[in-house]
């Protein structure tokens, strides 16, 4: 296995671990879990072709080229403008390539609340009782090189009880003047009842090459609700490998809004979510708009794993230009899992002459008192209902918008915060390459 | 429901696979073991040319490079090849030229089947019958007045022999000799199957069909069958299934290849019913088939219809691949498993021509503690303008300890292409079950109704003599599973 990798990346890392980090020294607990970590990805490299999860989306040419393994500067000035949502008001928290940066960030005043690196999240109490619990468990190389090397991220730990009074809005800035490899490792903690709304928008500066392999763990308690948005609005050479895992305890409601928009070159998010006791309730929306030579693959996962959860999954992609949208969706009802509802929906609009679209709605069921449908369609603008604009005086640029507003409308009117909605409506508006 | 279909459930609760018993005849068995000696010998003992030898020899070599594939949802069986003997036939006899030379316990193993063989006996002769036994076909009904059409219906070895030419042409033109590690074993070691060619024009006038029996112990089936429909013809192609009760795992690699040329339409129907094992899940057929078809000129139609009952493991993926512009590919299915069973089965569609259009519905029934996954892929070519596609794939669970999966691979590249995917799972409705007693019928029967009701838009493709035997399979399958 490992002769058959033989980019630079993975000798340089393997190296790095190697020889490098002993002399650095880091310090347990974490360093026996890193170790085992990487280990394992020692063991599998990078994921290739040949693997069923990564059969259309290519990581050669990432990993095919040196890159620094830490900031160059560690203080280094950023823009952040372009994560800027139109008002709305949050408490703002800024990582500039994967590290925490508190002098950027607004400070949480609400009780009960604990945000800081995660360096510095080791010492709290439930710390270890949830890092790299959830999401080592998958077989995903990158979550094993993540717990092996990360560097900075976030921990957030909110209260029994607490609700916050704003939304939480973390700014991911990648930003270098030469190739660099974040690894940022985020874990938040929702105690029971808690209630939260994560905003985490993507960007860049400087047109700076990057590579980001993020993982985030999220563990939602009896009776907490977290509404966690994903805004993805980088630059076209920073490259995005996003894994989010979630666990669900009983009452507790999780709903994920993914969105794309034109710019990076190459996003891969996996999106997991464990129902792992009962009445737990899931949604996952997400909105990808491709263009140029993007590829943007969406892979989640739904598992059910106790009685009477519910779980509504729906994605919408359009693929202009000549990129790639991808779409794997897995359904899996374990055999407890009884009376489940289980919905899930993939539609794509192929606008773009050489644009690539591939899909995979799977289900995978094991009980049978269940209620599991998808559906998937794949089709163009409809004629009749551009005819039908045009024929009421609508110019053809914004009938098409109208249609492109219309297809994601499905997903964009479930968003809780009415602000990120109008905020996406615009970068759909803006993503739209209409001739 | 006919009268006769409402008796099946009693009649067949006395035998729960009824095809299991064994023909004692004189047989012609290879020693076990695969080896280039192997493929030489039954090359030899076909009498075949070089070049189909060579062929042999190439397939071999590539199988022997070829590893077994991980990416199927079922943990594949450990399979010895060289515990497996290649070839069996019954004892070679003078070629039979009429009736009274076959063998008269062949004649009555293919009648207890409910296979006539005896010309004479079909009064109506709408089906023409290919019946291939252990390795060699036995018998092949009704050639004579084929031949008056210009339709040749064969076995493979005959073919060989008489129409090399047509063989040459087309033979691995679909499923090449590379395609997946049981394709090149079928190529290297096939002992025999059927030829079709149907010429130009031609409306094939009756029903053709083969039909499988293994017999012998410790082999394996690996026949090959080959459709060819010329320019503007139509032919309709049935194919069965049946095998003794053993308690060891037998191997059936098949390799079906259909080619379409203009205008030309094939439909192919299979009834599967090899031996599925017993309730331990001991024993049953391994069922590793590659089925392709080609539409080759435009406006040429291929359709795929099945029920697979049998098999412990039932592994394949009839396919379509759309070349000429308007053609047409169609896959209907139904598999029911029970007990241990396990089906990994769906379809592919690879559209390559403009104005392409593919349907596929696909209808999954598990009971007991079975697995049943659909796998489907339909791919739009980068020229593939207005193709269209639709596929339906249902689950039906009865019981709480089965499975029902789907694995729907959906690739276009473009941007016409309009597609449609839609499936659900669920279990047999209460409240059905519930009307249907409440009118005096049993549950058993209910269910069976129930399921029958399920399958009806597959059940409805196939010719209408199979239909009959479609609908009493899903009932006896069912047997003993509603508890």
């Amino acid at each position: 296995m490992i002769t058959q990798v033989s980019s630079s990346l993975y000798h340089q890392l393997v190296a790095f671990f190697e020889e490098e980090l002993p002399l650095k020294g880091y310090q347990e607990p974490l360093g026996s879990i890193r170790k085992e970590a990487f280990a394992r990805f020692k063991d599998s490299g990078f994921p290739s072709l040949k693997m069923e999860d990564w059969k259309y989306t290519n990581l050669q040419p990432l990993i095919n080229q040196h890159y620094r393994l830490n900031d160059s500067i560690p203080g280094r000035n950023v823009n952040i403008d372009k994560a800027v949502i139109g008002g709305l008001d949050t408490y703002r928290l800024v990582l500039v390539n994967g590290h925490y940066r508190k002098d950027l960030s607004d400070t949480i005043t609400d009780s009960g609340v604990v945000v800081c690196a995660i360096e510095d999240g080791v010492t709290e109490h439930e710390f270890l009782s949830h890092f790299a619990k959830y999401a080592d468990r998958t077989d995903n190389p990158l979550v094993a090189l993540n717990t092996a090397l990360h560097e900075g991220g976030l921990y957030i730990h909110i209260g029994k009880n607490v609700t916050l009074k704003k939304s939480v809005q973390i700014i991911h800035v990648a930003s270098a003047d030469e190739a660099v490899f974040n690894q940022a490792r985020n874990l938040f903690v929702l105690d029971e009842n808690a209630e939260a709304e994560i905003i985490e928008s993507f960007i860049s500066n400087d047109h700076s090459v990057s590579l980001n392999n993020t993982v985030s763990e999220l563990v939602l308690k009896e009776g907490a609700r977290l509404q966690h948005y994903y805004l993805q609005v980088a630059d076209e050479k920073s490259r995005y490998l996003n894994h989010t895992e979630v666990k669900q305890a009983r009452h507790s409601l999780y709903n994920n809004y993914n969105c794309s928009f034109p710019g990076s070159s190459f996003i891969r998010n996996n999106i997991n979510v464990r129902l792992d006791d009962t009445a737990v309730e899931s949604h996952l929306y997400g909105v990808t708009l491709t263009a140029q030579d993007q590829l943007v693959d969406n892979h989640t996962i739904v598992d059910h794993r106790m009685p009477h959860c519910e779980s509504y999954e729906w994605y919408k992609n359009i693929a202009q230009d000549t990129s790639t949208a991808v779409f794997n969706g897995k359904i899996f009802v374990q055999p407890d899992a009884q009376k489940t509802n289980a919905f899930q929906q993939n539609n794509n609009m192929l606008i773009g002459d050489k644009a690539n679209i591939f899909t995979k709605p799977q289900l995978e069921i094991f009980a049978d008192d269940v209620k599991c449908s998808h559906g998937c369609t794949m089709g163009q603008f409809d004629e009749d209902a551009l005819f039908y604009l045009k024929a009421r005086g609508v110019g053809e640029a914004s009938a098409r918008v109208l249609l492109v507003h219309a297809f994601a409308f499905d997903v964009t009117e479930k968003f809780s915060n009415t602000h990120v909605r109008a905020y996406v409506d615009s970068l759909i508006e803006r993503g739209l390459v209409i001739d | 429901m006919s009268t006769k279909d409402d008796n099946i459930l009693q009649e067949l609760a006395v035998e729960e696979y009824k095809y299991g018993f064994t023909t004692d005849i004189e047989m012609d068995i290879a020693n076990k073991g695969l080896s280039e000696e192997t493929v030489r010998f039954i090359s030899a003992k076909k009498g075949e040319p070089e070049w189909l030898l060579d062929w042999r020899l190439k397939a071999l070599k590539h199988f022997e490079k070829m590893s077994m594939p991980k990416w199927q949802n079922f943990e594949h069986p450990k399979v010895d090849f060289q515990d497996i003997s290649y070839y069996a036939a019954p004892k070679e006899k003078p070629k039979v030229s009429s009736m009274e030379e076959v063998d008269p316990e062949l004649l009555d193993t293919f009648a207890k089947l409910g296979i006539p063989l005896d010309e004479q006996k079909i009064l109506a002769g709408v089906v023409a019958v290919d019946a291939v036994f252990d390795s060699v076909s036995v018998k092949t009904t009704f050639r004579e007045k084929l031949k008056e059409y210009g339709v040749i219906f064969c076995s493979f070895g005959e073919a060989v022999k008489e129409y090399p030419d047509l063989v040459k042409q087309y033979l691995g033109t679909v499923v090449p000799q590379t395609d997946n590690i049981y394709a090149a074993l079928n190529a290297a070691v096939f002992s025999d199957g059927s030829f079709v060619y149907i010429p130009k024009g031609v409306n094939c006038p009756m029903e053709l069909s083969t039909y499988f029996r293994i017999n012998a112990q410790n082999t394996g089936q690996f026949e090959r069958t080959l459709i060819v429909a010329d320019e503007g013809s139509y032919v309709s192609y049935l194919e069965g299934c049946t095998a003794p009760m053993r308690d060891e795992n037998q191997l059936h690699a098949a390799v079906v290849e259909l080619i379409a040329l203009e205008n030309a339409e094939i439909k192919y129907s299979t009834v599967q019913n090899w031996y599925p094992g017993d309730k331990e899940g001991k024993g049953g057929i391994y069922n590793f088939v590659t089925k392709r078809g080609i539409c080759r000129g435009a406006n040429s139609k291929i359709s795929w219809t099945q029920v697979e009952t049998g098999s412990s493991i039932t592994w394949k993926y009839p396919s379509v691949i759309l070349k000429g512009d308007n053609s047409v590919g169609e896959f209907y299915s139904v598999a029911l498993t029970r007990n241990h069973q396990i089906a990994d089965t769906g379809s592919k569609m690879y559209h390559i021509g403009k104005n392409t259009r593919s349907k596929i519905v696909s209808k999954g029934i598990s009971a007991g503690v079975s697995q049943n996954s659909y796998r489907g892929l339909v791919q739009i070519g980068k020229g593939a303008e207005k193709a269209r596609n639709f596929t339906q794939c249902d689950s039906l669970l009865i019981g709480d300890k089965c499975g029902a999966h789907t694995f729907p691979y959906i690739e276009a590249k473009n941007k016409t292409a309009k597609l449609e995917h839609e499936a659900t799972t669920s279990k047999i409705g209460e409240d059905q079950i519930f009307y249907l007693t409440q009118r005096g019928i049993d549950p058993e029967k209910a269910v069976g109704l129930i399921v029958n009701g399920y399958a009806k838009e597959v059940l409805n493709q196939l010719p209408m003599e199979f239909a009959v035997e479609a609908q009493k399979l899903l009932a006896i399958s069912l047997e003993g599973s509603v508890g």
